[in-house]
């Protein structure tokens, strides 16, 4: 696509520009014309699709870890402050999950939302701009509005479209994540005002920004760490500072929980990705035990939690924050298997968890209840949802095949590689299949607890809901997709069938069709997050030991280790290898 | 479902790249030529069934109301069974020598370089592993298969529609993952077949899912295999750690040559037993070994086809597969640690399910006890260093238990569900179950170790092991010999007091309460079933026998009085006796269960003099990779004479010793019960009833199954379930209320400074500036901590 190429620099900043501008379409359309808004939503979300295919097929997937359609505008010069865009590999695979649920959510949101349409899908398309302009932002400032951005439109969605208790909810969900996000700015800010004494003049722009982080002090990246961490952490959400997610999944609107599951929360660990982990390596393998360590109370604590939930939304809530455990425990492991895993893990839950609400949701419109006493056995009325959601669950269980599968394993076995104290053999080298780093076995064995765990809730909660005696509310009123009780916001709107309609399956389509895709052709995303990680893999680990106190015992171990492996060709002898090897093996 | 689309052209055979062949692994002692240049087809084994999945999920999208799913699926698992007999042929052909085998590819599945040199590679492929063990394997799971879709067929007729749909998409989604799990050729591909296997199981257990007990025994059924999956998982991992590889041809040079993928010496290295050990915490999960059985007895709430494909012949024995399928690294270990274990694990498992089943009624459940009982046997053989004797008996067992499985099935399905061995007698001699009978004899003489019967032989094998195996290898294996001989007493009575209490006697029964099968055998008073059905447009077009000749009345009508919409007065209950599809199913299982004693006798394969055909297949592929170990076991004696001898006599011993018991018991009166038995009633076998009572408590514990069920309730679930609610309120109070409270701190704080006004923004502009002044603080701390 040469002819897209020469207007590059504007490609990125379209994506967000599109759905503003079908914001203030929708916004503008006169009262009443609620069919008319929902047609300019849907191809206000159908656009950046368009606009995203394209731009997916002219990236070089093969070169990821490099900036593509870079492009930087002038903002704010006496702060260094530019409008600077640009993708690599794991911005492009966010946009697209950001895009796919774009109309997902809008689809999903005909039936559900029939009062003030016109606000709830300006914000919905707002919010969509603002997250694909988190993901394109290549301007540390430009990224921190943004990011910051998106908890408007996320703040109003569910303190006017949410359940009863939707504005405590809202108000909590802002003020949680807002604190945490404005000590991340304190620690952006600073490395930013570093640049300033090193360097001379103000910069935001990542690179320049990173390759002077990675050359803090180790003590600097300490504070940093925690700092960048706060923010992204209880974004992610991590344990202990997950509260705010359970109550905001429980009170937002279906396509509210969607994107909350499917990217904000991705907003947290893309942050790790970027800016802790390739910004601070000394710190983050300094603390990658303690973040591991966290991660693991997260699954298995979270995970026990969603056990006893009767709230079905609030249990997927709980099981996000054990399921992105995983994906944080995958980031920690700082080798390429366990970055990889992650980024598809970031994915994968968006695919498999968005789905889940989106069953819900489609449960709810009908049944206006979430609670397993309930409702339940839905497998005799619904068969059609009671099949997604069989098949959705088995895709959040990590059920190998479909595709939280293979970010699970991948993740879990970046952790079991990563150990120099398990897997080193005295003389610099490690075991074949062995990576450096601080984890290990029992960090993944405890982490593999966590598979039971997820097996149990999630089954439990088909037992209920799917499976089991016929179940409905008392005054359910059969093949009537709502009644009168007592919901002030969910008056008025077309009936249902009592099974999902043709919407609602072209809704769960694509999602499935995805998870069964990524789960067994998974190699294409492998390819293209294999070079990039692993050049990550490496920087955190010549970059971590410039820093790392001299008398860290993590620089006992030589610096590049070569990693033993013998040859295998079919018939060849297998000799120990030479003892003096010098090839060059990244460790991690 | 594009992606399967896409794969149709592999299944067909077309995709010229898509395979590729591979040598004889060179490095190993008993290294063969190339084993000829296996093409595509062989993909259609795992792809024909998956096929027939998407066809019969079309089936469901359509509504299709015809038995239409149930043609596709044995058509095509007749199809797969006829290119594992290819597969098979192509395999073996080529003369020979052991360690033959070929790979071929379906597609790139992971295959991700983690380090700057191309060895340091995950690879894990869609690419299948063909040897002589998984033709073995992919024989009995096809053929089986497709003769067990035949009956079910006909078994689930009564549910034509939606759910006979789901349950032929769950069937043949699971061929295809047990083709995965035989046939792959890495440890991961092994593992999605695991998994999968898991999942179709999940879904069949729960397949009646109004039902409560169902479903809890589907969830139980996947919950338990999960936690010997981490196992399993844990040992893949640790796997590709010491290896750098879990493709089984790397796998296999690197085991051959002793040594780890870093050069060391395998022998002396702690993987060599660690990697063994984990596998096998996965391995007694799935084939329910040792305390992980709980999941199996309650999986026979699924229907009997499931139970007899799934949860007898195929399924359950991937456990044995997976052991036997890197066998080398077991026998790696000089101190052979991991398989003394698995010895042991096998002969307890097999003697505690045993004492059960001697005790409870329910003939199912017997028959799934048995399984884990048999099970127990083929561990033991593997752990005995006779993986020949393990192969054989999973293999015999396969048979001669589907056989079993679907004669109880056609008893449930004749008579309203009724599985209480006390509620009926005489059953062969009622009119159209007569092959019924046959059958479970036929099973019954295979189980017990009745001579010259597959099931004799190959236990044979395992029990000579017991005491051939020296005690220096494995530790205590006389006393597993004892165990497994004590064991194959037990399971010889236990077996015939099924047959003589259930099969022959006096003609007598209760019908049983499961809707769906009671309709099939209720009809008006004053008329038989026939004209019932015949009237009535019955579903089923084959013949129904109506036998007046069994006692009607009594307790029949007593019991079906329980239905509130029968109504004894003007209706009755005849059994219906199974129908064409059925019985051909039957006939064709027995007599291949009958066949496969043959078997033992064939020594045209190199290796064939010991275990017959089985022995010859074991020989030819990678486990012989182990032969110099196993040649080791031998030398121990039976007082003083070869066990391997001897056994034919002792084990045919026991096993008439079991059945006399079982016929002085439970035998009916007359020629039928030996002439020893004196029982004259169905539900009253007085010296039977009188031994239990004498046993007391004993007998009482092991009909409630040694309350293991409880016990892990209250010890392992109940505790979970405190600590989760202990976990809620923590987070709840604890932690969000922690956060609450900061919460409330500025709001305190603004109401002491506003009077009246009150306002989010407000709020919100306090938190701002209190956002700010923390922004500095960290600044400031952080710029202190930078100058230190």
């Amino acid at each position: 696509m040469p002819d897209l190429l020469e207007y590059a620099g504007l490609i990125l900043p379209i994506g967000i520009i599109l759905p503003l501008v079908f914001a203030a379409l929708v916004a503008i359309t006169p009262r009443g014309k609620n069919d008319l808004v929902r047609a300019l939503a849907l191809v206000g979300t159908m656009l950046p699709i368009a606009w995203y295919i394209p731009l997916a097929s002219a990236f070089d997937w093969s070169n990821g870890s490099a900036t593509h359609f870079a492009a930087k505008y002038q903002w704010f010069t006496p702060l260094g402050l530019t409008a600077s865009f640009g993708a690599d590999v794991i911005t492009m695979l966010l946009l697209g999950l950001t895009v796919l649920l774009g109309p997902i959510c809008v689809l999903a949101s005909y039936s559900a939302i029939t009062e003030r349409v016109r606000t709830y899908y300006s914000w919905l398309l707002i919010l969509q701009a603002a997250m694909t302009g988190v993901f394109v932002a290549r301007d540390l400032m430009m990224f921190y509005v943004f990011f910051e951005f998106t908890l408007v439109p996320l703040y109003i969605l569910i303190n006017l479209f949410g359940s009863t208790n939707r504005k405590a909810a809202a108000t909590k969900f802002f003020l949680y994540t807002f604190t945490g996000s404005i000590i991340t700015l304190a620690g952006l800010i600073y490395i930013a005002w570093q640049h300033k004494i090193a360097r001379g003049a103000w910069s935001f722009d990542f690179n320049q920004l990173r390759d002077l982080a990675r050359g803090l002090s180790f003590e600097q990246q300490k504070w940093l760490f925690w700092a960048m961490l706060a923010g992204f952490a209880i974004k992610v959400p991590l344990f202990p500072v997950h509260t705010w997610l359970p109550l905001a999944h429980t009170e937002a609107p279906t396509a509210g929980s969607v994107i909350l599951a499917g990217v904000l929360l991705k907003l947290g660990t893309y942050g790790i990705y970027r800016f802790v982990i390739d910004f601070l390596p000394a710190a983050s393998t300094y603390f990658a035990p303690t973040l591991a360590v966290l991660s693991i109370i997260g699954i298995l604590y979270a995970g026990l939690i969603c056990w006893v939930q009767t709230d079905v939304k609030k249990l997927v809530a709980y099981s996000s924050v054990s399921h992105l455990g995983y994906c944080v425990l995958g980031l920690f492991a700082l080798n390429s298997v366990g970055l990889t895993g992650s980024v598809l893990y970031m994915i994968n839950h968006g695919l498999s968890t968005g789905a889940l609400f989106l069953l819900i949701g489609f449960m709810y419109e009908r049944y206006h209840t979430r609670s397993l006493k309930e409702v339940g056995g839905l497998a005799k009325v619904m068969p059609i949802w009671a099949s997604f959601m069989v098949f959705f669950t088995m895709a959040s269980v990590g059920l190998p095949g479909l595709n939280g599968f293979i970010s699970e394993i991948m993740c879990l076995l970046g952790t079991f590689q990563a150990s120099g104290l398990h897997w080193g053999m005295g003389d610099g080298r490690v075991l074949p299949g062995a990576t450096w780093g601080e984890l290990g076995p029992w960090y993944a064995f405890a982490a593999g607890l966590g598979v039971i765990v997820t097996a149990m809730y999630l089954l439990i909660m088909l037992g209920k809901i799917v499976w089991g005696p016929l179940k409905e509310p008392a005054g359910h009123d059969h093949g009537h997709g709502h009644g009168d009780h007592g919901h002030d916001d969910h008056g008025g709107h077309a009936k249902l069938s009592k099974d999902l309609n043709a919407r609602e399956i072209g809704v769960l389509m694509p999602l499935a069709v995805l998870c069964l895709v990524l789960g067994l052709f998974p190699q294409p995303l492998l390819r293209a997050l294999e070079g990039p990680t692993r050049e990550m893999a490496r920087n955190i680990d010549r970059f971590g030991r410039q820093q790392l106190p001299s008398d860290d015992p993590r620089l006992q171990t030589p610096s590049a280790p070569v990693t033993a492996q013998a040859a295998i060709a079919p018939g060849a002898s297998i000799t120990p290898p030479a003892p003096a090897a010098t090839v060059g093996g990244e460790g991690r | 479902m594009t992606d399967l689309i896409n794969q149709l052209p592999l299944v067909l055979g077309m995709a010229g790249d898509a395979a590729h062949a591979s040598g004889g692994h060179a490095a190993g002692a008993h290294a063969g030529p190339v084993a000829g240049q296996l093409p595509s087809w062989v993909l259609a084994m795992p792809f024909l069934p998956l096929l027939a999945c998407v066809l019969c999920g079309l089936c469901a999208v359509f509504k299709v109301r015809t038995k239409l799913p149930a043609v596709i699926t044995v058509v095509s698992l007749a199809a797969a069974f006829v290119v594992a007999l290819l597969a098979y042929q192509a395999t073996m052909s080529g003369g020979a020598g052991a360690g033959q085998y070929a790979v071929v590819k379906a597609w790139d599945w992971i295959n991700f370089q983690f380090g700057s040199q191309s060895t340091q590679s995950v690879v894990a492929n869609f690419a299948f592993y063909i040897d002589a063990l998984t033709c073995l394997w992919m024989l009995f799971v096809c053929g089986l298969g497709a003769v067990i879709a035949l009956y079910a067929s006909e078994y689930m007729s009564h549910d034509v529609g939606p759910g006979y749909t789901r349950f032929f998409v769950a069937f043949n989604l699971f061929v295809f993952s047990m083709a995965c799990l035989v046939m792959g050729d890495n440890l991961l591909l092994l593992f999605l077949g695991w998994e999968g296997v898991g999942l179709c199981s999940y879904l069949l257990i729960g397949y009646f899912y109004t039902k409560p007990a169902a479903v809890a025994a589907g969830k139980k059924a996947f919950i338990v295999n999960r936690i010997g999956d981490v196992g399993l998982s844990m040992g893949i991992m640790a796997t590709f750690v010491v290896f750098g590889t879990v493709e089984y041809t790397k796998l296999f040079e690197l085991i051959a040559a002793g040594k780890t993928g870093a050069g060391q010496d395998l022998a002396t290295h702690w993987s060599v037993w660690v990697i063994p050990a984990l596998l096998t915490v996965g391995a007694f999960g799935k084939s329910a070994q040792l305390f992980f059985y709980v999941w199996l007895p309650d999986a026979m709430e699924g229907p009997t086809p499931v139970s007899a494909l799934i949860h007898a012949a195929t399924m359950v024995t991937a456990g044995v597969f997976l052991i036997a399928r890197v066998y080398p690294l077991y026998t790696a270990d000089p101190s052979l640690t991991v398989l003394t274990v698995v010895a042991w694990a096998g002969a307890i498992t097999a003697l505690w399910a045993a004492t059960i089943e001697m005790a409870i009624f329910d003939i199912k459940r017997v028959m799934g006890y048995s399984t884990i009982s048999q099970l127990g046997f083929m561990f033991a053989g593997l752990g005995l260093l006779t993986p020949v004797g393990a192969a054989f008996h999973t293999f015999t067992h396969a048979f001669f238990k589907a056989t079993l499985f679907l004669g109880v099935g056609a008893v449930m399905h004749g008579f309203g569900g009724q599985l209480d061995l006390r509620r009926m007698s005489g059953v062969m001699w009622m009119k159209g179950f007569g092959l019924v009978g046959i059958a479970m004899l036929i099973g019954s003489i295979n189980l017990s170790g009745v001579p010259f019967t597959a099931g004799y032989f190959s236990k044979d094998m395992i029990l000579a092991a017991g005491f051939a195996t020296p005690g220096t290898m494995i530790g205590g294996a006389q006393w597993v010999g004892w165990i497994l001989l004590l064991t194959a007493g037990m399971t010889a009575y236990y077996t015939f007091r099924t047959y003589l209490r259930v099969y022959v006697g006096p003609k007598e029964f209760v019908p049983g309460d499961d809707p769906d099968l009671v309709d099939m055998g209720r009809h008006p008073k004053g008329t038989t079933l026939d004209e019932h059905h015949a009237h009535h447009g019955h579903g089923h077009g084959h013949g129904h026998g109506h036998d007046h000749g069994h006692s009607h009345g009594g307790v029949a009508d007593r019991r079906l009085a329980h239905r509130q919409d029968f109504d004894p007065t003007t209706e009755e209950f005849d059994p219906h006796p199974p129908g064409l599809a059925m019985k051909a199913a039957i006939a064709i299982v027995m007599v291949l269960s009958v066949l496969a004693a043959g078997l033992y006798f064939y020594k045209g394969l190199p290796g064939g003099e010991h275990g017959g055909w089985v022995g010859g297949v074991v020989h030819a592929s990678q486990v012989s990779g182990s032969q110099a170990v196993v040649d080791k076991a031998h030398g121990g004696t039976f007082f003083g004479q070869d066990p391997h001898k001897v056994m034919y006599y002792v084990s045919a011993l026991i096993g008439f010793i079991g059945i006399l018991i079982a016929a002085f018991l439970h035998g009916p009166k007359g020629w039928q019960g030996l002439f020893i038995g004196n029982r004259q009633k169905c539900d009253v076998a007085p010296r039977a009833d009188r031994l239990a009572n004498l046993f007391g408590p004993l007998t009482k514990l092991a009909r409630n199954k040694y309350y293991v069920d409880e016990i892990y309730d209250a010890l392992i679930v109940k505790q979970l379930w405190l600590t989760s609610h202990i976990l809620h309120w923590f987070d709840k109070w604890l932690v969000d209320g922690l956060v609450n409270l900061f919460g409330l701190m500025p709001r305190g704080a603004g109401s002491i400074a506003r009077k009246q006004q009150t306002g989010v923004l407000h709020e919100y502009a306090l938190r701002m500036a209190l956002g700010v002044a923390l922004v500095l603080a960290i600044v400031i701390v952080v710029k202190v901590g930078g100058v230190r």
